[in-house]
């Protein structure tokens, strides 16, 4: 089972007890970013641009070829970050280690960048950081 | 459709079979706690609270750290919250009527593209929410200070603030245009009514392209029923733009204890590929 049928099975099961708050809906995520073009990521956490309207984390991901390339993630605002108990220094924590993200694609084209949704760091804890696309 | 059910409900059987297995076991080595039912979530509506606090004056003390849910915390991308203390009204129970456009302004709005509206709005551009729009479309926090003469509110968005006098001044006669109006209040009971005039005419009343003319004229009604709870109530006139007026619905704030953060909009790296977006619809307006 994929950690995505996995969150699948915990979410439906608990019921909306299990579901991540739905964050105010004053972005509308379809506008800049690509909700048929989600993936998951997996690479190292090497940077951490934390200022407003929103924070960029920077991850040398490992493509399935083995190449590694650089690229942004774009998060939740520094306040709401905070207030879901993944601030500044959990990223600051967890630079130079293994994270696992899922997130969408820019409808510019825009290289190697993407809106976070969902991420964890080396201790496994399923975190939202971003709105959810799919 | 049979497929995307069966990959919904299969993982649904056997996740329901753990939490059924865990809650049984936990019953039998912890024991019935309050209930026999389990918590259905971690984060809840918040109570009334105790009764209203008051002014030396005996007026309704609205001073407090408010959140625009019903949780007195925030609740973005937490896990466990109760959809009801995610909100601010219940639609179903107090509905907010839709703005009754005039048909050239309706046409106007229409005539927007997605990305010209996103655009538009101050969460993407920046720009300060200003009055009403500081109460419709705030997930942030507002930090209240109240004495007997004056209010000042604290927008944790931007860094925004407001003052409204209380010492009984009218309406100026020719009001600066600014981002929060030009306020006059007084009292109706228990009820803080505030009216406003002279706005700037970059604010949006609502994220989605409901904009504003000269003539808007903002009421806001503030009211404490107890001491976690603060009601604000939004009536917008604007007869060149709305057929009639528009009132909110009573939208609840609560009372939380949590710290008000800095926000600075200093790194807007969205305005940039937004740009793009729109450089890419003049180019193709089909698409």
């Amino acid at each position: 089972m994929t950690t995505r049928r996995l969150f699948r099975a915990i979410a439906v099961a608990g019921g909306l007890t299990l579901v991540p708050s739905v964050a105010s809906a004053h972005h509308s995520f379809a506008a800049e970013w690509d909700s048929t073009k989600c993936r998951e990521f997996t690479g190292t956490l090497k940077k951490l641009d934390w200022q407003n309207p929103h924070p960029y984390f920077f991850v040398d991901v490992k493509e399935p070829g083995g190449k590694v390339e650089e690229w942004s993630f774009q998060a939740y605002s520094p306040v709401t970050l905070r207030r879901n108990g993944t601030d500044r220094q959990v990223f600051l924590d967890n630079i130079n280690k293994e994270v696992w993200i899922r997130g969408c694609l820019s409808k510019t084209g825009k290289a190697h960048a993407a809106a976070a949704g969902t991420l964890k760091f080396a201790d496994g804890v399923l975190r939202q950081v971003g709105q959810l696309q799919d | 459709m049979a497929t995307r059910l069966s990959r919904w409900l299969k993982p649904a059987l056997y996740g329901g079979m753990i939490l059924c297995l865990a809650g049984g076991l936990s019953s039998h080595v912890f024991g019935q706690t309050q209930s026999n039912s389990p918590k259905k979530y971690e984060i809840n509506l918040l109570p009334p609270g105790g009764p209203t606090p008051r002014l030396p004056d005996g007026h309704p003390d609205f001073s407090g750290h408010w959140f625009p849910n019903g949780a007195g915390q925030g609740v973005s991308g937490r896990f466990g919250v109760d959809p009801a203390a995610t909100r601010q009204f219940d639609p179903k129970v107090t509905p907010e009527e839709r703005p009754a456009f005039q048909q050239w302004a309706l046409e106007k709005i229409k005539s927007m593209t997605p990305t010209e509206l996103e655009l538009s709005k101050s969460s993407v551009n920046c720009m300060p929410r200003g009055l009403p729009a500081i109460w419709l479309q705030n997930p942030y926090t507002t930090y209240i200070m109240h004495k007997p003469g004056v209010m000042a509110q604290l927008y944790e968005v931007l860094n925004n603030w407001r003052l409204i006098h209380l010492d009984g001044r009218p309406l100026p006669k020719n009001p600066e245009p600014f981002f929060h109006g030009n306020s006059a209040a007084r009292w109706d009971g228990d009820t803080l009514v505030v009216e406003s005039i002279g706005f700037d005419d970059r604010t949006y009343v609502q994220p989605n392209g409901w904009f504003h003319s000269d003539q808007l004229r903002v009421t806001e009604r503030y009211t404490r029923p107890s001491m976690n709870y603060l009601i604000v109530e939004i009536m917008v006139e604007d007869p060149k733009v709305l057929q009639k007026p528009w009132k909110s619905a009573p939208r609840r704030w609560t009372l939380g204890n949590g710290e008000m953060y800095e926000f600075y909009c200093t790194n807007n790296l969205e305005l940039v590929e937004l740009e793009k977006l729109r450089q890419q619809e003049l180019k193709d307006p089909k698409k």
